[in-house]
């Protein structure tokens, strides 16, 4: 999948930024990690006490000498299980605390920028990949600190508590982990690495050829091609399985290693350990002493089996945060209009609604205006169309008039500088009806209520009737009725249908529909305009609109044409 | 044949991974105890040196494992799909459309990558479990009846555990996990409106609702994961304390002489490697279980595409010819359940534009698919009183485009010439006559028409049935909606061309609603639902 990328590359200081919001801190977070240390510590200490309970026990001693360790070989199993199930509770809990952060702090991010500046193309696989980008962060605490800290307080325990028995094996177990971590990790990672390299575009490459191949197989066919088509798709398949198959060398031997070098381990703790056995004094070491420094580096390799999936979850998260960091970065590019005045006079009720001189507005990392505006200006209660080729610039001219751009000459609302007014003020006075509205996947009642709180069922049933939906909602069981996801039960029509409610309610006094019947059957696209406009009959309408629209539904109409909005003179009303 | 080759390969390594587990065990009991009955170093270094080597086969044991493991998955993956998608070609088109193709491009893609984990995770510790762990018990059993009656009897108690927790649990779960969708999506949906929230001034209240939409996320999964990391814990608890209950026997049993040292320490070794391999299978079964669902959608559509025969023989028997008058007696479609049109009678001469009108669902699409070939269809449908059949492929005479232009990656001139030589003249005048001339033949398309806007996508779908036409010489130009995402200007231009192109000597079909196109016909043919008797 090939997302929109903005040009430019990714900030470090804002992946850091992001990396830094997704680790928690509280007690919380803590917990889960001393639990995560004591869980892995009761491992190595049940194979120890074990080992130093069957020893001793050889040596035939009264059994009240050896009731220590039973107990300890009973209490550690049960520890092992409890602490485990404590660390996971509480380091879970302490992620999704952080999610909280996260996902507040990715939404401040996104305001300014919705929507022109999150690409005009792939907007939902955008936000989708984003969400489960966001998700992955939590793999953060949970799969790359935790286990690294669980495994070096670890691994320093056990080398601590083997030199105190005896500091030459307690070398070779440092010098063993130490090869091990390091080995774990330069090879996790670049076997990682090499995959984001080869194995990324390839796989970007085979499903590109699968959407390809699948969203036309009937062209393919109808003109001979579904054969070479196919052989595409079984070529980038190819393609990817022998990379697979050559990066399989590599997927083995952080494992491998570990394995090797915990077997070192314990034949060096015997070639250190067996000569001290004979010792006597300081130096020397006891039968079950020999027992526990043997087998202990065992049960640390065990432990420690965890770093190398911690370095690969590491990319995978690394890569999320850079992800976001490219959509969603902290300053908002220029060409998205955030910042307004503070200015609050009162408007003047008899200039046009809309004046426009000397406009012109670029989106996100365009070189050239995607519109310049002459001269356009709209009295008010007037309803103006503005035709246009798709790709014209007609939708561009819809968001600056709501404060999306930002744009350069002047734009006057109602005779005030838009420049002065606060961004929520123009958008107060000016709706948007998009091309697509969005739906929430709620009922139509929670679709309509956010447009004006106050508003009684009432209201929205009369305001349904309006725009033509009394019917429908009634049909459907009143208010109640669900829209589905994105509005999947609800036709082109009906959307509009319940954006203009929605404008309706909110009562802008100026109303701009972008593309209505864009997504609307063709016999169905006049009822619809039709409605519309006589539904919004006592606001100032601009209606955007490709198409041919019946003679008589607008007062005057104007024209984009590559960019540049051309008056086309007045029509009688 | 892969998977065959995969199991033999795992069998083989468990076997050898055994063997290593029982000998590394061996000659530590063996080191240990000699150290202890006081045998010098130098007399023990032999064994040492040979627990050496064997501490190096099972690392490359390691090694093999994840290697084929890594391989096994790779070809797995590959030979699944590309047989679904010869499967989906034999479902055809008109079963595509049902399934949403981006989804079923989604199980081949990134849903293979589910049997990842099952083939490097999962099937190992499967195979392992079934041949080390019951070697070990034998072992054990040989060595220490007691010790090994305690592993028999926990050992079992672990998957009975799991499937107990797993069905006490089972409601609970699956009502949490509706609520973790809602209040997943919630976020979703939250930034997927933000636009709209901000046309109405609501952006700032979002924040404050994603707080409290995430921190009731929050409950509910742990809500859930209090109870899924139970049988974790149950799976640990049984494996760590049958290992201490073995440990404490056999220290007893030391202490009171009934039992050697070397017996105990050899037992208590080997102890934890018979949970081992079960414990993994334990903790990989989410894993496992994704991989399993990606390879059940995958085998439906096998099966599905198994209960269609291969359309090969009514491929050879049909010859079409190229040219034609195309006409249609009575023709209906039928998916299973009943006609979705009246049927519809019609001539298309040469040299003349048709338009076929109907209201939204009357079922025109349908009517295009039957001749296509991609729906079922009742009637006749004929090219020069020859009846053409029913099936899904290539039609000599024929050149279409749909609603959907379904353009391929490549430039402009690669779609006008799809699946015939190109020649650039000719793809510059079928752009020209589809009234497209401001389109450079040598500008990229993207994925599913990216770097195109609508209105050009569609003409340069329109250009491609034209270039088709021209070099083919097809006697029917079918086109579905072909001025929806035109402006009136270029709408009447296309008609121009349409014009020209059936002056030529072909016979032109639009569907549509625009006035203009409907103005500009030669004939019009209607085509209206079906009625069910008794239907609302």
């Amino acid at each position: 999948m090939r997302a929109h990328v903005r040009p430019g590359g990714v900030n470090a200081r804002e992946v850091r930024s992001i990396l830094s919001t997704a680790q928690p801190r509280t007690a919380g977070w803590v917990w889960g990690v001393v639990f995560g240390v004591l869980a892995a510590l009761s491992t190595v200490a049940l194979l120890a006490t074990s080992a130093f309970l069957i020893t001793r026990a050889a040596e035939q001693p009264p059994i009240l000498y050896l009731s220590m360790a039973v107990v300890g070989v009973r209490a550690f199993a049960l520890g092992r299980a409890f602490f485990r199930y404590l660390e996971r509770l509480a380091s879970h809990d302490a992620a999704f605390r952080q999610l909280e952060t996260v996902r507040v702090d990715l939404l401040k991010r996104l305001i300014p920028l919705a929507p022109d500046g999150l690409g005009r193309t792939r907007r939902g696989s955008l936000l989708s990949s984003l969400v489960s980008d966001v998700d992955e962060l939590q793999n953060l605490p949970l799969r790359v600190v935790q286990p690294l800290l669980t495994s070096v307080g670890v691994a320093a325990i056990a080398v601590w508590v083997v030199a105190l028995l005896s500091p030459t094996a307690a070398v070779g177990l440092a010098v063993a982990l130490v090869a091990a971590f390091g080995i774990g990790i330069v090879v996790a990672g670049s076997v990682a690495a090499s995959a984001e390299r080869t194995l990324a575009p390839k796989r970007a490459a085979l499903l590109d050829a699968l959407l390809d191949y699948l969203g036309s197989i009937d062209v393919l066919i109808a003109y001979g091609a579904e054969e070479a088509g196919r052989e595409k798709v079984t070529a980038a398949d190819r393609n990817l399985t022998r990379a697979l198959t050559a990066r399989s060398l590599g997927a083995g031997i952080a494992a491998a290693a570990l394995s090797l070098f915990s077997g070192l381990a314990v034949a060096w703790s015997l070639v250190a350990g067996i000569p001290a056995l004979s010792e006597t004094g300081s130096g020397g070491l006891s039968g079950p002493g020999l027992a526990v420094i043997v087998l202990v580096p065992l049960a640390v390799f065990e432990v420690v089996a965890s770093v190398p999936l911690a370095v690969s979850a590491w990319r995978q998260v690394r890569s999320s945060a850079q992800r976001i960091a490219r959509v969603a970065p902290n300053e908002a590019p220029t060409e998205i209009a955030c910042r307004g005045g503070s200015s609050e006079r009162m408007p003047d009720p008899a200039a046009p609604a809309i004046d426009l001189s000397a406009v012109a507005a670029r989106w996100p990392g365009a070189t050239v205006p995607a519109l310049s505006v002459p001269s356009f200006s709209v009295r008010r209660g007037e309803r103006v169309l503005i035709e246009g080729a798709s790709g014209a610039g007609k939708t561009t001219l819809a968001h600056v008039l709501v404060r999306f751009l930002e744009y350069s000459g002047s734009y006057r609302l109602f005779g005030q500088d838009v420049r002065e007014l606060p961004v929520e003020t123009v958008r107060g006075v000016v709706g948007l009806c998009e091309q697509i509205p969005y739906l929430f996947d709620e009922s139509v009642r929670q679709n309509l209520l956010f447009a004006r709180e106050t508003a009684t069922d009432a209201d929205l049933l009369d305001v349904l009737d309006r725009v033509g939906l009394g019917r429908w909602v009634a049909d459907r069981g009143g208010l109640d009725a669900r829209v589905g996801e994105r509005g999947s039960l609800v036709s082109g029509g009906q959307a509009q249908r319940i954006a203009l409610a929605r404008a309706l309610l909110r009562d802008f006094p100026v109303i701009v529909f972008d593309e209505p019947t864009a997504n609307v059957e063709a016999d169905l696209a006049e009822a619809l305009l039709e409605d519309l406009l006589r539904a919004s009959s006592d606001h100032t309408v601009v209606l955007i609109s490709h198409g041919d629209i019946p003679a008589g539904l607008v007062d005057r109409r104007v024209s984009v044409i590559d960019g540049i909005l051309v008056e086309a003179g007045s029509l009688p009303a | 044949m892969s998977a065959r080759w995969f199991l033999v390969s795992g069998a083989a390594i468990g076997v050898a991974t055994t063997a290593c587990i029982l000998a590394f065990a061996w000659l530590l009991t063996g080191c240990i105890t000699g150290a202890i009955d006081g045998r010098p170093l130098g007399e023990l270094l032999p064994q040492v040196g040979i627990l050496v080597v064997v501490a190096l086969v099972r690392a490359v044991l390691v090694y093999a494992q994840e290697l084929v493991a890594a391989r096994g998955a790779a070809r797995v993956k590959s030979e699944l799909r590309l047989g679904v998608l010869d499967a989906v070609r034999r479902l055809g088109p008109a079963w595509l459309a049902e399934q949403n193709s981006s989804r079923v491009a989604t199980l081949l893609g990134r849903g293979m990558d589910a049997l990842d984990d099952y083939f490097s995770k999962y099937l190992p510790q499967l195979i392992l479990t079934v041949i080390v762990t019951p070697v070990i018990v034998l072992v054990i059993l040989l060595n220490d009846p007691i010790s090994a009656a305690f592993i028999l009897v926990t050992l079992p108690l672990i998957p009975i555990f799991m499937i107990l927790i797993g069905l006490a649990t089972q409601s609970v779960q699956r009502r949490q996990w509706t609520i973790l969708g809602d209040l997943s999506s919630g976020f979703v949906d939250t930034l997927g409106g933000l636009a709209t929230l901000k046309i109405f001034g609501r952006e700032r209240r979002q924040v404050d609702r994603m707080r409290s939409i995430t921190r009731d996320y929050r409950t509910q999964t742990m809500r859930v994961l209090r109870v899924s990391f139970l049988s974790s814990f149950a799976l640990e608890l049984a494996a760590s304390l049958s290992v201490a209950l073995v440990a404490v026997s056999i220290g007893l049993r030391l202490v009171d002489g009934s039992m050697g040292l070397s017996v105990g320490l050899f037992v208590l070794l080997l102890a934890p490697e018979a949970f081992l391999p079960l414990r993994q299978v334990g903790t990989n079964f989410h894993a496992a279980a994704e991989g399993v669902a990606a390879a059940e959608d995958a085998f439906e559509v096998l099966d599905l595409a198994k209960e269609r025969p291969a359309d090969a023989a009514a491929l050879a028997a049909q010859a079409d010819a190229a040219s034609g008058t195309l006409t249609l007696t009575a023709v209906s479609v039928d998916y299973g359940n009943g006609p979705v049109l009246a049927p519809v009678s019609g001539e298309f001469p040469i040299g003349t534009v048709t338009v076929i009108v109907g209201a939204s669902g009357a079922g025109k699409s349908s009517l295009l698919g039957a001749i296509l070939g991609f729906a079922p269809h009742t009637g006749t449908i004929a090219l020069d009183g020859t009846t053409i059949l029913s099936s899904a492929h290539e039609r000599p005479w024929l050149a279409w485009t749909g609603q959907r232009p379904s353009l391929v990656v490549g430039s402009v001139a690669d779609n006008v010439a799809l699946g015939a030589e190109m020649d650039p003249e000719r793809v510059r005048s079928a752009l020209d006559l589809a009234a497209a001339p401001e389109i450079s033949p040598e500008l990229a398309v993207g994925v599913a028409g990216a770097g195109l806007s609508g209105g050009q996508a569609q003409r340069v779908g329109i250009a491609r049935a034209i270039y088709r036409s021209l070099d083919r010489g097809c006697s029917v130009v079918l086109l579905d909606e072909p001025s929806s995402a035109l402006d009136t200007r270029t709408e009447s231009a296309l008609l121009d061309g349409l014009r020209v192109l059936a002056d030529s000597g072909i016979a032109v079909v639009v569907v549509s609603h625009r006035r203009a196109v409907i103005e500009r016909a030669d004939a019009v043919l209607t085509v209206e639902p079906r009625v069910l008797a008794g239907a609302p």
